[in-house]
């Protein structure tokens, strides 16, 4: 498959000089399937290369496409069934992508516009090509922020963590913490109002259907008309008073497991029909993406592996330990709740920030698992452990290499002394 | 046991004397260039913290404090008592490293002696009275702090090593990213702050 992709590329490939523009537009592409064949060609030994990222990026924003469908989707669900119309999850399926879609564009639109115009404004400043790396970031940061995010807020805090984390480090590939986490943390420290609690993670729970975006709400009303579909009223929906959106980890923390269920299902949680941010909820399509990105080759299955096993020793401790009513939930049903996937396929997997030795990917992933599984269960102030582990791991990352490294030197200077 | 466990995580994770107080700022910026250096100026602050802390403690409860041997309350003489411990024990630490690893004594150069004001060493001290910490909880808590100031200092020593050849803006080399790269790196920090492991441990 790889081969016949390969050969039909250079089956394809236009001559470079006859056809500049063509070539152009042929490269362009296929650095999207294959990296190219430059290498930093020099005797010495390197830990990383220069290497073009295209493919990297291109693959990782593949991988997220189904969780933007179920994303988008799950946002109208979420508020409907809020309102206590159309709780079937097909029912009333234009009116919830509609919903989802005018909740999601607006924040995809205003992380990309801020992030990739600061990208090119320093790219011109400093005179060389844009390094689109804010691809991924950009395509990150919607799903991890919940639906009624302020879009004010949203565009500061993409500012400061591509100004700040990237931009100050050098550029795409140079920074030490992950972009799109370091942009969510900077909500979650500076408004918290905004990204944690029960209320957040449905939409339009305060303001009804139509009162913001009334004219957008108007037009697709118009349109569900023309096609005899149900349409979303002119502002009859009754707004919902008292509503908790408690999420599952609320609900456990209050109560343990068995307070969970009572609200949320195990296949609910499992196919993400519950409240969350607008990315994270649905297992089997970030384990899709997951699967992908290892086939691909693109994120690291040693880093996803160690972070299960880091959070299965953890939680298991914590079982044995058993204070609280959280810890004693089973550890294989704290997997299904929160976002320990997607942070484990999209998150911790970032091949800048990670370690980059495979003896350093083990211990890296391992001690994710561990850390956020202590923040989650433990720390009250914070619901949700998986954004601070990885941040709090991509500090050491470098220092896991260093000594990584340093044995690996020191090994192998033992065996020449021993040979010679 | 279980209290000293509980001060020691809480002094080297939750309140890091580096990324939650910002004290011991001077030697931690400048000597965290390179990992093997910082390494050594890590376990001497460890080593400082973790013996002033007892013999500060003794001081203070047993000459200073009114139950003492004078029978008076000596504390304003807290501060130069903390300092002249802290200054003799310095004093050892650079000793022994210069007898044992020259090639270090030579790299750390006049940071070494100037542990002695280390604010994070002293800061310690001055926490121990102000929480009023028994004699083991003041041994957890030299010894976690001191973890904590190595932790933090290697981790961003690795950082600046791994930046080393970035392509970071002119104005911002050196210092500047430092101060950035230690913001950041109390940003993560907090993921552990609020954790109260005493709380947990009497059920």
């Amino acid at each position: 498959m790889k081969k016949a992709l390969l050969n039909f590329f250079n089956r394809i490939e236009p001559d470079k000089k006859k056809q500049p523009l063509l070539h152009t537009a042929y490269d362009a592409f296929f650095t999207f399937a294959f990296t190219p064949n430059t290498v930093t060609a020099s005797k010495e030994v390197h830990l990383r290369d220069g290497m073009d990222l295209k493919r990297t990026m291109v693959h990782v924003v593949l991988a997220m496409q189904l969780c933007y469908l179920f994303g988008t989707y799950n946002i109208g669900h979420q508020h409907f069934t809020a309102l206590g119309m159309y709780e079937s999850f097909f029912a009333g399926f234009h009116l919830k992508l509609a919903y989802g879609l005018i909740k999601l564009l607006p924040i995809f639109i205003v992380a990309h516009v801020v992030g990739l115009g600061i990208e090119f404004w320093y790219a011109a400043k400093k005179g060389h090509a844009v390094e689109e790396g804010f691809l991924v970031s950009g395509a990150l940061i919607p799903l991890i922020m919940p639906p009624d995010i302020p879009l004010w807020i949203l565009a500061i805090s993409v500012a400061f963590a591509v100004i700040i984390g990237k931009e100050a480090f050098g550029g795409t590939g140079m920074n030490v913490l992950n972009i799109a986490l370091l942009s969510r943390v900077f909500i979650f420290f500076a408004y918290p109002t905004d990204i944690s609690g029960d209320a957040v993670w449905v939409a339009g729970i305060e303001e009804g259907v139509s009162q913001s975006y009334g004219m957008v709400y108007g037009v697709f009303d118009g349109l569900f008309g023309a096609l005899g579909l149900d349409q979303f009223g002119s502002g009859g929906v009754p707004v919902v008073d008292g509503f908790t959106g408690a999420t599952p980890l609320s609900l456990a923390f209050q109560g343990g497991w068995e307070n969970v269920t009572k609200v949320y299902s195990e296949s609910a949680m499992f196919w993400g029909t519950i409240p969350g941010s607008i990315g994270e909820t649905s297992k089997p399509f970030i384990l899709f993406g997951a699967v992908f990105l290892i086939i691909t080759g693109i994120a690291s299955w040693r880093i996803m592996v160690s972070m299960i096993l880091g959070g299965a020793v953890m939680s298991l401790l914590l079982n044995a330990w058993g204070a609280t009513p959280f810890m004693d939930v089973p550890w294989y049903f704290q997997f299904y709740m929160g976002s320990f996937f997607f942070a484990m396929a999209f998150m911790a997997t970032d091949p800048v920030t990670a370690s980059s030795t495979n003896v350093g990917k083990w211990i890296y992933g391992f001690m994710i698992g561990f850390v956020g599984m202590i923040v989650r269960v433990l720390n009250p102030a914070y619901p949700e452990g998986w954004m601070l582990a990885i941040l709090f791991m991509n500090v050491f990352a470098p220092l896991i290499d260093h000594y990584v490294l340093e044995a690996n030197m020191k090994r192998r200077a033992r065996r020449a002394t021993a040979t010679a | 046991m279980g209290e000293f466990f509980n001060v020691f995580i809480k002094a080297a994770f939750v309140e890091n004397l580096v990324l939650a107080y910002f004290l011991g700022m001077c030697s931690y910026l400048a000597v965290s260039k390179t990992v093997k250096t910082a390494f050594g100026l890590g376990l001497a602050v460890i080593f400082v913290l973790g013996i002033t802390m007892p013999i500060n403690w003794l001081i203070a409860e047993y000459l200073l404090s009114e139950n003492g041997v004078f029978g008076m309350d000596l504390t304003f003489l807290r501060l130069i008592l903390f300092i002249a411990v802290i200054a003799s024990m310095v004093q050892l630490v650079e000793m022994i490293v210069e007898k044992y690893s020259p090639s270090l004594y030579n790299a750390l150069g006049i940071f070494l002696p100037l542990i002695t004001v280390n604010c994070a060493i002293l800061g310690g001290s001055l926490f121990m009275v102000s929480r009023e910490y028994d004699l083991t909880q003041s041994v957890a808590f030299g010894l976690g702090g001191g973890f904590g100031w190595f932790l933090a200092i290697i981790a961003i020593a690795a950082i600046r090593e791994k930046i080393r050849y970035s392509a970071v803006p002119a104005p911002l080399r050196g210092l500047g990213m430092a101060f950035i790269i230690t913001g950041l790196m109390g940003i993560a920090f907090m993921s552990l702050m609020g954790i109260d492991p005493a709380a947990f441990a009497s059920n």
